[in-house]
C-alpha cells in the first residue's frame, strides 16, 4: 500500500518509464481508472442530486440531469414528517453500544486465544470461521423466537445483544491476528515484574494493538449501522426500529417518496463516508487482513 | 512465525510464570458465553427445529423428520428460488471476480489519482446494502428513473428493469456487482503489489506480451488471493438479502427470490418457522458445497494428474 524503502528503486524505474512519454497502454490504463471511478461515483451522486430536488423536479419527464433549484426541503421533511430522528437515535445507540461491548469482550478473548495454550482453541477458531458463513436469516429466525419467549422483542436491548453476539466472531478473529503479530518479550518482562494478566491486556497489549482495535471498532460499527435483517425481524415499532428499517417504511407506508427516501439514504451514508475518508487505512487493513487470514 | 519469535515461545513455556490454560479460559469466557447464548444456542435450536413442525402461533411442536426439507425441495416456489439463486451466484461471482481482476491489473501502476480512486472504491462496499437497493430501485424506475431517461434520450428502447421477471434479476445483479466489485479491485491491487517483480520483469526483458505475462505469470502467482476472493464472494452471495429486499422484495412473482429472501418470507410472512429454518440451512449447505468444490476441484485435478 504505502511505499516502503525496498520499493524505491522500482518507483524510480517506473518514473523513468513515465518520462518515455505517453504510450497507448498508459492511455488505456487511465481510461479504465477514470471509467471505474465514474461508475463508482455516479449512482451515489445521483442519490445526492435527487435529495436536493423538489418533488416536481424529481418527477420531471424527460429526466433533468441537474436540479432546477437546490432545496433542502427533503431533508427537513425527513425529520418533520417521517420522524427520522427516532430511527437515527436508535441506530446511533445500538451501533455505539455494540461497538463498546464487542471491543470489551473481544480483546481479552482474543488475547487468551492468541497467548494462552488453550485446549480446544482450534475448535473455537473453526467455529468462529463457520459463524462468518452463516446467513443472517438463519440466526434471525430462532432469535425472534427466543426473544419473543423472554419478552425482549422490539427493544434496543435485544438488538444490541443480537449484534454483539453476531459481530464477535469476526472481531475476535481480527484482533487475534494483531496480537499474534506482537513480540512476546514486552509481555514477558511485564509479567516478570509482577503485572497481572488483566494489567498486561489493558496497559500493554491494548495500546500496542490500538490500530487493530480501531479497525475492528470501525468495521463492527459500520456493519451494525448498515444491518437491515436483524433489525427488521427483532423490532416491530418505532420504539426500536433503526434507519435501514426506516427506509423500508418509506416503501410500504407512504408509497415511495423518492426525494425524502434519497435524503434519508444520504444521511445514512454520511458516517460511512466519514470513516472511509478518515480511517481508510484502518478499514483496508481490517478488511484485507481478515480476508487473507481467512 | 519468525526466527526471533521461536526461542521466545519456547522460553515462555518453560518459565515458571507460564500462564495456565484455566486462566486463559477465564479471560476468554465472557465472549464465549455471549456467543454460546445468543449465537450458537439459537442456531442449534433452529437446526433442531428444522426437523419439527414449528409454528409460532400454534403451541404444538412435533417431530416431522426430514419432511420440512422434503417439502422445501418439492415445492414449486423453492425450485424457482434455487434457480434464481444459482444464476445470481454464478453470474455475479464470475463478473465481479473477472472485472475486479481486470481493473486491478490495468490500474496497477503509478497512475495519477490512484490513491483517490482507492478511497472512492472503498465507498460502495461499506455503505448500507439497503441504501444501495433503494438507490438502484430509483435509478431503474420505469418512468422517472435515470437509466431509462438516458436510454430515451439516446433513442434506444427502454427496459422494464424492475417490472419484468427476467429484467428484475438482471437489475438486482447489477446492484450487487456495483456494490461488491470495488472491494475485489482493492483486494487484488493489494495482492498485485505484494507479488515478486523479478519474474515479471524477466519476462518483459524476454519480450513476452502483456497478455502472456498476465496469463502465465501474474495469474498463477495471484492464485491464493483469487481463491480468497472466490471464497468471500461464495459465502456472501448465499447471505445476500438487503439489496434484493429493498429493490424487489423477491418479486415480481418470485423472480428475484434468493434463498435468504425465501426463508425470510416463510418465517415472517407465512409464519412457518420450521420450513424457514430448513431453507436457511439449505443456504448454508449450498455455500459449504460451493466452497468444497472450490477447494476440492484443484486438489482432485492434481491427484488425477499424478495418477495418470
Amino acid at each position: 500500500m504505502t511505499d516502503t524503502v525496498q520499493d524505491r528503486p522500482r518507483i524510480r524505474r517506473r518514473r523513468a518509464k513515465l518520462r518515455d512519454g505517453i504510450t497507448p497502454g498508459l492511455v488505456i490504463r487511465y481510461l479504465v481508472l477514470i471509467g471505474t471511478v465514474l461508475l463508482t461515483v455516479f449512482p451515489l451522486a445521483w442519490l445526492v442530486l435527487t435529495s436536493l430536488r423538489n418533488s416536481a423536479d424529481i418527477f420531471a419527464v424527460p429526466v433533468r440531469v441537474l436540479p432546477e433549484a437546490i432545496t433542502f426541503g427533503q431533508y427537513i421533511a425527513v425529520f418533520s414528517q417521517y420522524g427520522l430522528n427516532g430511527y437515527l437515535w436508535n441506530t446511533v445507540i445500538v451501533s455505539i453500544a455494540t461497538v463498546v461491548l464487542v471491543i470489551l469482550l473481544a480483546v481479552p478473548c482474543a488475547y487468551a486465544m492468541a497467548r494462552f495454550r488453550l485446549p480446544g482453541a482450534k475448535v473455537i477458531v473453526s467455529i468462529l470461521l463457520i459463524m462468518r458463513m452463516i446467513p443472517v436469516v438463519a440466526l434471525a429466525i430462532p432469535l425472534f423466537a427466543v426473544f419473543a419467549s423472554i419478552g425482549l422483542l422490539d427493544t434496543l436491548t435485544a438488538l444490541v445483544m443480537a449484534h454483539t453476539a453476531s459481530k464477535l466472531p469476526v472481531a475476535i478473529w481480527l484482533l487475534m491476528g494483531f496480537i499474534q503479530d506482537l513480540p512476546k518479550e514486552i509481555e514477558e518482562s511485564a509479567q516478570m515484574d509482577g503485572a497481572s494478566t488483566l494489567r498486561i491486556i489493558v496497559q500493554i497489549v491494548s495500546p500496542l494493538i490500538a490500530p487493530g482495535i480501531g479497525a475492528t471498532a470501525v468495521i463492527t460499527f459500520l456493519f451494525t449501522w448498515n444491518d437491515l435483517l436483524l433489525a427488521l425481524t427483532l423490532s416491530s415499532s418505532e420504539a426500536s426500529q433503526t434507519l435501514p428499517v426506516g427506509l423500508t417504511n418509506f416503501v410500504s407506508q407512504f408509497g415511495i417518496d423518492w426525494g425524502a427516501m434519497s435524503a434519508a439514504g444520504v444521511l445514512m451514508v454520511i458516517p460511512t463516508l466519514i470513516f472511509v475518508w478518515f480511517a481508510q487505512g484502518l478499514l483496508v487493513k481490517g478488511l484485507v487482513s481478515g480476508a487473507v487470514r481467512g | 512465525m519468525t526466527a526471533a519469535a521461536q526461542p521466545a515461545g519456547r522460553r515462555w513455556r518453560r518459565s515458571p510464570l507460564a500462564p495456565s490454560w484455566q486462566k486463559g479460559y477465564l479471560f476468554a469466557s465472557p465472549a464465549l458465553i455471549v456467543m454460546i447464548a445468543i449465537l450458537i444456542y439459537p442456531l442449534i435450536y433452529s437446526f433442531v427445529m428444522s426437523f419439527y413442525r414449528w409454528d409460532l402461533s400454534a403451541p404444538s411442536q412435533y417431530f416431522v423428520g426430514l419432511s420440512n426439507y422434503r417439502d422445501t425441495f418439492n415445492s414449486l416456489g423453492f425450485k424457482q428460488t434455487l434457480r434464481v439463486q444459482l444464476i445470481f451466484s454464478a453470474v455475479t461471482i464470475i463478473i465481479e471476480v473477472a472485472a475486479g481482476m481486470g481493473v486491478a491489473v490495468l490500474v496497477n501502476s503509478k497512475l495519477r489519482g490512484l490513491k483517490l480512486a482507492r478511497t472512492l472504491l472503498l465507498v460502495p462496499p461499506m455503505i448500507a446494502p439497503a441504501v444501495v437497493g433503494l438507490n438502484f430501485r430509483w435509478l431503474f424506475n420505469g418512468q422517472y428513473g435515470l437509466v431509462n431517461g438516458i436510454l430515451r434520450y439516446l433513442g434506444l428502447p427502454e427496459a422494464p428493469w424492475l417490472s419484468d421477471p427476467n429484467w428484475a434479476l438482471v437489475s438486482v445483479m447489477i446492484a450487487d456487482i456495483w456494490q461488491n466489485t470495488p472491494l475485489l479491485v482493492l483486494l487484488f491491487l493489494a495482492g498485485l503489489q505484494s507479488l515478486p517483480q523479478d519474474p515479471i520483469e524477466a519476462a518483459q526483458v524476454d519480450g513476452a506480451s502483456p497478455w502472456g505475462i498476465f496469463w502465465h505469470i501474474t495469474l498463477p502467482l495471484m492464485r491464493p488471493i483469487l481463491m480468497i476472493a472466490l471464497m468471500l464472494r461464495i459465502i456472501d452471495t448465499f447471505r445476500t438479502f438487503d439489496v434484493v429486499w429493498l429493490m424487489t422484495q423477491g418479486g415480481p412473482g418470485g423472480a428475484t427470490s434468493l434463498i435468504t429472501v425465501n426463508a425470510y418470507q416463510l418465517a415472517f410472512q407465512s409464519a412457518s418457522f420450521g420450513h424457514a429454518a430448513a431453507v436457511s440451512y439449505v443456504a448454508l449447505a449450498m455455500s459449504l458445497l460451493f466452497l468444497a468444490v472450490l477447494y476440492g476441484a484443484p486438489w482432485a485435478a492434481r491427484k488425477l494428474r499424478r495418477n495418470s
